[in-house]
């Protein structure tokens, strides 16, 4: 999947958008003495070595045929001091495009990360990681390598041919314009190759994406493929994918085979020129045996910057676009943002009301609708109802993950939007079914609930939290590593830290949205007494299957297509025999049988 | 019969749209099956990497060596326009004045030009063909032959290994031989090339011309050999970032929960940083290399020039001379620079070999041999007699060195297999007699040696002790292929290709399938429905880019294209669990009817899945405990009685425990009742009357 993404996001763009340049250029300007840096160790580089070969056509000129051996002599320690001058400006250049280009990727990817936790979770429910991904590290280091080199490559080039022309007319002007006629035709067709030699390769990586894919399915299917005798089948599909391959693949290598020579053959047409013209020159006294010679080093010179600025012009495109991309996810509005003069709550106890709240989270397609509910401080809301009913929406409202689209959420009296973000998020508690841990040890995953919780405050937390048994049979108790998401570890253990986690955290609200739902029967009791306790005097809401779960709520809430379907408690629901005695009754029947089904563990009968 | 199968695979109207795929001719595909194609790559293991990669290029031989004297020519025509300049100041401008050789010198200069760029364009033609040639051979045969691998290999093999071997690393190779290889030929070349010219001028003074260069290709070499060390670390430092990226990205629920921002943006920050710090270490890397090898060539250079101007100065050598040997020498020395890294490459190309070998020395599965009749329907009479079975592991040369005292450092790979190693007898004194069209359960805990029994029957694995017959005749005499083909199987994790949904049906029957058929298969399977209701019918996509199936329509199509096949024997791995309630029903009719006149296998966690079935094998620990039809085994004590004995229970008790449950709740509700008015169903938003206390007091 990223594989496509990343093969697909390299397809160069043709727009070319000079605010976008300008925006890039900017980035560099942050870093001006580097920048100042680059820029006057590439022009004086590029001068010097203009020089160097002039000092040669003067040996020759001056030296050898003249018959000066003293000028000679000076002239080569003077070409001696051009070599150390031109190694400091080389030394002077790599340095500082190297740092500069580094630093704005580092400067980059400091500000997109600091805008990604500002942005609104709605942002991500519509860019997929995969794609911001893309953005904090090739784009980024696109734009970094366009600020450093390919700027610079693009002011060397430039600086470099317009240096040789400048040396070439000091030797002689008529055959200067000579060479300046052949320079237009020779960025023409360097243009045009490298965008044939693009597009190549665009077909090479389009198609060694679905290469890869290939592989890959064959690999992961190989049980199906080897089931149904598909070998032959798979084989002959294969073959027409690298046969693919191999066209894209050779087609492009040998257009950028033929490149070269072509360049050379248009550079040997003004070689060739400038001898036909230099033989009359010669018997005029206007040209010199050094002066021919410097004339095919200058055009030998100027071949190289010309070829490179075709692929510098195809890599800028590519940056240009990657920084389009880059400032559309820097400029993101976050849709969920402090209100001016908004302030942070000293708590959240107190009463939470929903008032005539709508919400949708794709336009036309609302899940709450005139949604009103008054929840007392200290009471546990049980909330059940099918999938997409809107109960996971009702609590991401709570925590102002989302925030209503009419109508507005009272907390202790106030329209919570007059709080700050951080100090809602702060004082909420949110367990989720699928908690997310993030690789590090189990110490550290706690903390994060509260960064400077002492270690019995940790621990403590974990015990209520029903995890520290399990903790303390791990080889390295709390500072085994849980792995990236906490793949390490089974997930009623992941449940387990992540309420520990919040535990910790203290909050004023706390929400568990199946939060244990994958924990063993027996542990899950457990936690249930400890979770009594700390919910008994805070306000909590809880989205969950287990029975025994939902039937010790204050009130449970039936969410049936973003509407309260029933309410009441479990008794009184019960002797409705409306929606909740269904659900339940269907509820009791699957946990049971579910809880006998894993009959045989080890050759031992196990019985829920 | 593959053959068969392959050619009538060709012909199902419609394939994947492969729009991408150009036209097709005919020279091309001879081509294809020519002798180029067909090289057998296992020849290619050598303890010589340099030979292996000289085999691997069979058939491109002549032409890779066609293109380095190639690149020879190239460098002469070269070295000639610097002659050809000689002539142009000593004989023509300096010399007797003869203005008409000046257009021919002109023209010669643009002739040599023309003829430097066919070579060097055949050169690179050649070489592109050789190295898209060998990759395209390696990539069809690293394709088939990891098809055509045992379970065994593909158990302890990561796939993302697998795959890295097969992109990367056979990359890695077409860039050896596109570039590296031809390259340091042409360098080579270029270089004697060059130097011979130079001596021709003048002798002693071509050897003044080259004292500093080995000094510079050894430098350049240990430059770009240190260069792939840092630039590991830093590459190192990029996943460490992007790792911490995704997974503060997807995790960002949590951050936002916790509020935990600026937390974040510091612990970024760390890493950001140092990625910067590492890039800054290659920049001063290069920073301290390319002045200095700028300045050594430089100094060569002008050494030379220098020697040569008192030279000429001398009247040892003519101005021509001067002029032509300046030229050839910055020609000799400027190619020197890159040598270093063409060599740090080649090196790490030479292990890419040695990855992609590794699995071209694994054995291939034999799909045909068997003696066997093919040619008619398997009935399915099975006997199992003091069947063994061990996840037996072929010794390696890892084997040996690992007991040499190279223990510690064990790839993940080689750990997987010790541990498949390490379970010994999976099966053990496995007797089992199936009558055609028998249904058999397979009851027991995971590991018990289920899912080992029934793969043995399509050979995917082979027994190592006892006799399994299959219609009376011993299992290992049928061939792979003819036995997979009489085999059907339907796993708990259905598994489709991303193609259309008429291919995944069709896939894998081995003929031309019609509509009618393939719509019958779809209806028997309960599937048609479904597929109706997408706008591309039975040619959607699957997968990523086209529709996502949920796991019980996915179920669904794997069942059609189990119907479709008609296997004589069919292997069910508890092919419901995964499955929503729902579906559930569906499905269930659906694999009923699949289970018509076959001999099946059904491998379950559960009573209800194996209840009908004529004979049930409770096992454990690779033994079978306990066996019988559901009424015998519920007749006798023992495992299956009581698990069938705790459900019956379930179901009684559930029953009188929801009358409880009402009852109780009831009488609690009355009690409280007393004052308190009965909830309407659909409550007003404030129903803030309903007592706190009810449940927590």
């Amino acid at each position: 999947m990223s594989q496509h993404e990343h093969f697909e996001e390299e397809e160069f763009e043709t727009e070319f958008n000079g605010e976008t340049v300008l925006r890039i250029f900017r980035l560099g300007l942050l870093h001006w003495p580097l920048m100042l840096g680059y820029l006057l160790s590439v022009v004086v580089t590029s001068v010097l070595d203009g020089y160097l070969t002039f000092l040669t056509k003067r040996i020759v000129d001056d030296g050898i045929v003249a018959g000066d051996a003293e000028q000679i002599w000076r002239l080569v320690l003077q070409y001696g001091l051009g070599l150390v001058l031109v190694a400091v400006g080389v030394m002077g250049f790599i340095y500082s495009a190297g740092r500069l280009g580094e630093r704005v990727q580092y400067d980059l990817r400091k500000t997109m990360f600091s805008r990604l936790q500002d942005l609104s979770l709605s942002y991500y429910d519509r860019t997929p990681v995969g794609w911001l991904m893309s953005r904090l590290t090739a784009d980024a280091s696109r734009v970094g390598d366009l600020v450093s080199w390919g700027f610079m490559d693009l002011l060397w080039g430039g600086v470099a041919i317009v240096i040789s022309l400048i040396f070439m007319a000091m030797i002689n002007v008529q055959m200067m314009l000579i060479v300046a006629a052949v320079i237009p035709v020779l960025v023409v067709v360097a243009f045009r190759f490298k965008k044939k030699i693009l597009v190549e390769y665009r077909d090479v990586r389009k198609t060694n994406s679905k290469i890869t894919g290939a592989y890959n399915e064959n690999i992961t299917g190989v049980r199906v493929v080897k089931s149904l005798r598909r070998e032959e089948g798979n084989l002959e599909e294969f073959t027409d994918l690298t046969r693919t391959m191999y066209r894209a693949g050779f087609r492009a290598a040998w257009l950028s085979a033929l490149f070269l020579p072509v360049v050379q053959l248009i550079s040997a047409v003004a070689i060739s020129g400038v001898v036909l013209y230099s033989g009359r020159q010669f018997q005029l006294g206007g040209m010199t045996i050094g002066g021919i010679q410097a004339f095919i080093f200058y055009i030998t010179h100027m071949l190289f910057p010309i070829q490179e600025m075709a692929r510098i012009y195809a890599e800028m495109q590519q940056a240009i676009a990657s920084g389009e991309r880059i400032f559309s996810l820097v400029d993101a509005v976050p849709e969920i943002q402090d209100r001016s003069g908004a302030q942070a709550p000293d708590t959240l106890r107190g009463d939470i009301l929903f008032e005539n709240v709508d919400f949708q989270y794709e336009e036309e397609k609302p899940v709450l609708r005139n949604f009103s509910l008054h929840v007392r401080q200290g009471e546990t809301i049980a909330l059940v109802g099918p999938t997409g009913a809107g109960k996971s929406t009702i609590v991401n409202l709570v925590c102002r993950f989302y925030e209503p689209s009419r109508g507005r959420i009272l907390i202790n009296g106030k329209d919570y939007t007059e709080w700050t973000l951080h100090g809602i998020h702060s004082r909420v508690g949110v367990v989720l079914q699928t908690p997310y841990l993030f690789s590090g040890s189990i110490w550290e995953n706690l903390r994060y609930g509260r960064l400077d919780a002492a270690d019995d405050e940790v621990v403590n937390a974990a015990k209520v939290a029903g995890a520290h048994t399990f903790i303390e049979e791990l080889e390295e108790g709390y500072d085994s590593q849980v792995g990236e998401g906490g793949v390490l570890l089974s997930v009623g253990q992941t449940q387990l830290l992540s309420l520990a986690r919040a535990i910790l955290a203290d909050p004023d609200i706390f929400i568990m949205d199946e939060a244990t739902s994958s924990v063993d029967t027996l542990t899950e009791a457990l936690v249930q007494d400890a979770m009594d306790a700390i919910l008994a005097d805070r306000t909590s809401f809880v989205i969950a299957h287990r029975l025994s779960t939902i039937r010790k709520a204050d009130r449970i809430l039936v969410i049936e297509d973003g509407r309260i379907a029933e309410q009441g408690t479990h008794a009184q629901l019960i002797r409705q025999r409306g929606h909740y005695y269904n659900l339940y009754t269907k509820q009791f029947r699957d946990e049971r049988i579910g809880s006998a089904q894993p009959l045989l563990q080890g050759g031992k009968l196990v019985t829920a | 019969m593959n053959d068969n199968a392959s050619e009538s695979g060709r012909s199902i109207p419609s394939r994947p749209p492969q729009g991408f795929r150009p036209e097709e001719n005919d020279q091309e595909e001879m081509d294809d099956k020519g002798i180029r194609l067909a090289y057998d790559l296992k020849d290619t293991l050598t303890d010589n990497r340099f030979v292996g990669l000289w085999r691997m290029a069979t058939g491109f031989r002549t032409i890779y060596i066609i293109a380095v004297v190639a690149a020879g020519l190239a460098a002469l025509s070269r070295s000639a326009v610097f002659y050809l300049l000689r002539y142009l100041v000593d004989d023509v401008l300096m010399g007797s004045g003869s203005q008409w050789r000046i257009p021919w010198v002109a023209a010669g200069i643009i002739a040599l030009a023309l003829l430097q760029g066919f070579f060097s364009f055949g050169m690179g033609r050649l070489a592109a063909e050789t190295a898209e040639g060998v990759t395209r051979r390696l990539r069809n045969y690293l394709y088939d032959h990891i098809q055509r691998l045992t379970f065994t290999y593909h158990d302890t093999m990561q796939t993302g290994e697998l795959i890295q071997r097969a992109t990367s690393d056979v990359d890695t190779l077409r860039r050896l031989f596109q570039d590296q290889l031809i390259g340091i030929g042409r360098t080579g070349l270029l270089f004697l090339v060059n130097l011979t010219a130079l001596a021709l001028l003048h002798g002693w003074l071509a050897l003044l011309s080259i004292p500093l260069l080995p000094v510079i290709s050894v430098a350049s070499f240990f430059f770009f050999r240190r260069m792939t060390t840092v630039f590991e670390s830093y590459q190192s430092q990029d996943a460490a970032v992007s790792n911490r990226l995704q997974e503060r990205l997807t995790g960002v629920r949590v951050v936002k929960a916790f509020a935990r921002q600026s937390y974040e943006i510091d612990r970024f920050e760390e890493e950001n940083w140092e990625k910067y710090r590492r890039g800054v270490q290659i920049a001063k890397l290069h920073t301290l290399f390319w002045p200095v090898v700028e300045t050594l060539t430089g100094g060569q250079l002008l050494f030379g020039m220098y020697m040569a101007s008192r030279l000429a100065l001398n009247g040892e050598i003519t101005v021509g001379t001067y002029v032509a040997f300046t030229g050839l020498l910055i020609a000799t020395i400027w190619p020197v620079q890159g040598i270093g890294r063409l060599v740090a490459h080649v090196s790490t190309g030479l292990v890419s070999l040695t990855r992609v070998q590794e699995i071209i020395r694994q054995e291939r599965e034999e799909l045909e041999e068997g003696s066997a009749p093919k040619d008619k329907r398997l009935r399915g009479a099975l006997q199992f007699r003091n069947v063994q079975f061990a996840y037996e592991s072929p010794a390696s040369e890892e084997d040996d060195e690992a007991k040499k005292g190279k223990e510690t450092n064990l790839d993940p790979q080689e750990t997987r297999r010790r541990a498949f190693a390490e379970r010994g007898y999976v099966l053990r004194d496995i007797n089992l007699t199936v009558k055609p069209g028998q249904v058999v359960g397979l009851l027991g805990a995971t590991g018990s040696g289920k899912s080992s029994l029934v793969n043995l029957l399509p050979r995917f694995y082979e027994y190592s002790g006892g006799s399994i017959t299959l219609d009376g005749a011993e299992l290992r005499e049928f061939s792979r292929g003819f036995l997979r083909g009489q085999i059907g199987i339907v796993q708990q994790e259905p598994f489709l290709f991303s193609t259309t949904i008429r291919n995944n049906i069709s896939y894998g029957v081995g003929r031309d399938v019609s509509d009618e058929e393939l719509e019958a298969a779809a209806r028997a399977a309960a599937i048609h429905d479904v597929v109706q209701t997408f706008p591309k019918g039975y040619d959607t996509l699957v997968g990523e880019r086209g529709v996502t199936l949920s796991g019980g329509q996915k179920q669904r199509v794997t069942i059609a294209r189990t119907l479709l096949k008609d296997p004589a024997i069919l292997l069910m791995d508890d092919a419901t669990s995964s499955v929503d309630t729902e579906t559930d029903a569906a499905i269930r009719a659906a694999l009923q009817r699949l289970m018509q006149g076959r001999t099946t296998f059904i491998i379950a966690h559960r009573v209800q899945s194996v209840m009908t079935a004529d004979q049930i094998l409770v096992m454990e620990s690779g033994r079978i405990i306990q066996r019988g039809s559901h009424d015998e085994l519920v007749a006798q004590p023992g495992v299956y009685r009581q698990i069938f004995e705790l459900q019956v229970q379930i179901e009684a008790d559930l029953e009188r425990e929801i009358a409880a449950v009402v009852e109780a709740a009831e009488e609690k509700l009355d009690g409280i009742e007393k004052g308190q008015p009965l909830l309407q169903a659909n409550g007003s938003p404030s129903e803030s009357e309903i007592p706190h206390s009810v449940t927590k007091g």
